[in-house]
């Protein structure tokens, strides 16, 4: 078992050691952002400004609800509509590497400007044990490069500081408990967010196309755990692929898009398994995407893969 | 007790550091081309997987080998780690008719050490294109499943253990178990 007050207090005075200015945080409102914000808040309390990116590739409601979640938390915070900067970076893009890259710098460079206004010359990041493992360095192979450690650029300006950098997602719901911050139990979400879930272009269209069915399957899935009918996976959301398939919509000929239901049981994020899902509401979660998307998705698929071979998240 | 983790580059290394600090372990995640002087002091020694394809590209393992060769404690080859010590004492690997990514059945034959109070058969994840082919003299294998012939082995004269699955990752029954069988075994060596 971790030893949490352990962790904290060693993290509070190394966070002590290490920000001797002022510092800005990524903060996306997950948990692993907010336990950071909470650890470097308590360290060093009003020289650190917390910046949440509106990308334009979060989930629906999601800026409204992490504005609340902060203001609650009462530090000091800012929101940034990005969304336009991030959709013209993303133009034309579609290796899932690249998609990472091209992500990963705009918030770099978004978080230097705010920096620079702020007087900050640190970032402090939330990034944990899977992020760095799974972004590779000189041993080990890049399975993705996440945003917050491979996509990094060289010429970044800023000192790092990650608190969380040795725990897993378990370790830091514990870490959070403890503090009493309040996104403790929310889904793990990556931090390019929609982009990787929307295979192909990521255009506004296909984000929108995204949205709304990751919206149905958290939905759908919520209320059925709340109901006893199944217990709440660790991660479930919804993919768009690329390719069209034929349908029939009232006997007209349909050819729509295709939407993955995905949902993992995992502890660490390090190994997962597909989570079962009764037909019942699998039933109910396709009927809903193809009845009210009809225009663009005819097809919902399940996917039944653990981790490995496959990756939590499709790209 | 002090048991570093030797860094192939594997995806679960820092599950294994996890692991031996949750045991209540002093451990360290050291690179694979530390000198062995460097760490000569420890009382076990962990060698991790990675992605290396260990037969063709020797030289990703690093020191594995001068530490296989010099170690006077017990020592843990987890994946390419265990199919680096059999090819280094003689035995053969190659790749896997079919490989194992995730849930593998493991039938457990000798239960004498690393399996100690495990049941027979038990549910681990292993994730590899490789495996041993010719186990090398003085060694027994000491698991197996349908695919996979070697999934565990151990040497018959000196402390040293090998695995093909991956004991540290939250799916593999009994995992941290055979982490503690481990440290006994180090403990026993020392007596």
């Amino acid at each position: 078992m971790l030893d949490v007050e352990g962790f904290v207090n060693e993290s509070l005075e190394s966070i002590k050691a290490q920000v001797s200015g002022k510092a800005i945080i990524a903060c996306s409102g997950g948990v692993d952002s907010m336990v950071s914000a909470a650890l470097v808040s308590k360290a060093v309390g009003d020289r650190l400004l917390a910046i949440y990116v509106d990308s334009g590739l979060m989930r629906k409601g999601e800026t409204e609800e992490v504005r609340g979640m902060l203001q609650e938390m009462g530090i000091n915070f800012k929101v940034v509509d990005a969304a336009e900067e991030f959709f013209s970076a993303l133009k034309g893009v579609t290796d899932p590497e690249a998609k990472r890259k091209a992500i990963g710098e705009r918030f770099i460079r978004v978080f230097e400007r705010e920096a620079r206004s702020f007087g900050a010359d640190t970032l402090v990041q939330g990034t944990i044990a899977p992020d760095w493992i799974e972004s590779g360095d000189g041993v080990r192979d890049t399975i993705k490069s996440h945003h917050n450690v491979g996509g990094l650029p060289k010429d970044m300006e800023m000192s790092l500081c990650e608190p969380l950098r040795d725990l897993y997602k378990d370790e830091v719901r514990q870490v959070a408990r403890f503090l009493g911050v309040r996104s403790s139990e929310r889904q793990p979400f990556p931090g390019p967010a929609l982009a990787v879930r929307c295979l192909g272009e990521v255009t506004p269209e296909n984000v929108a196309i995204v949205r709304e069915a990751c919206y149905i399957v958290e939905d759908e899935i919520g209320k059925a755990a709340a109901s006893g009918g199944m217990e709440l996976p660790w991660q479930y959301f919804a993919v768009l692929l690329p390719s069209r398939s034929v349908g029939v919509q009232g006997d007209r000929r349909a050819y729509g898009r295709t939407v993955v239901i995905r949902a993992v049981c995992s502890v660490d994020g390090m190994t997962a398994t597909y989570a079962p899902i009764p037909t019942a509401i699998l039933d109910r979660i396709s009927s809903r995407i193809t009845n009210t998307m009809k225009s663009q998705v005819n097809r919902v698929v399940y996917d039944i893969t653990n981790k490995p071979p496959a990756t939590i998240e499709w790209e | 007790m002090k048991v570093y983790i030797v860094d192939n580059g594997g995806q679960w290394t820092h599950r294994e550091w996890r692991v031996l600090r949750y045991l209540g372990v002093d451990t360290r995640i050291v690179k694979n081309t530390t000198p062995f002087d460097e760490i000569s002091d420890v009382d076990g020694l962990v060698l991790s997987g990675g992605s290396p394809n260990v037969a063709s590209d020797a030289d990703a393992m690093g020191n594995n080998g001068e530490y296989l060769d010099r170690a006077d404690f017990p020592v843990f080859g987890i994946c390419a780690g265990m199919q680096f010590l059999c090819e280094h004492f003689g035995g053969t690997l190659g790749e896997s008719a079919v490989p194992e990514f995730g849930h593998v059945d493991l039938r457990i034959s000798d239960h004498g050490d690393i399996f100690k109070g495990i049941p027979d058969g038990i549910c681990v994840w292993a994730s590899h294109n490789d495996e041993v082919k010719e186990v090398p003299e003085g060694f027994v294998v000491t698991a197996s499943s349908s695919s996979c012939p070697v999934e565990a082995v151990r040497s018959a004269d000196r402390p040293i253990y090998g695995v093909q699955f991956h004991p540290e990752v939250e799916h593999t029954e009994f995992g941290p178990q055979m982490f503690r069988n481990f440290l006994k075994i180090i403990d026993d060596w020392q007596k």
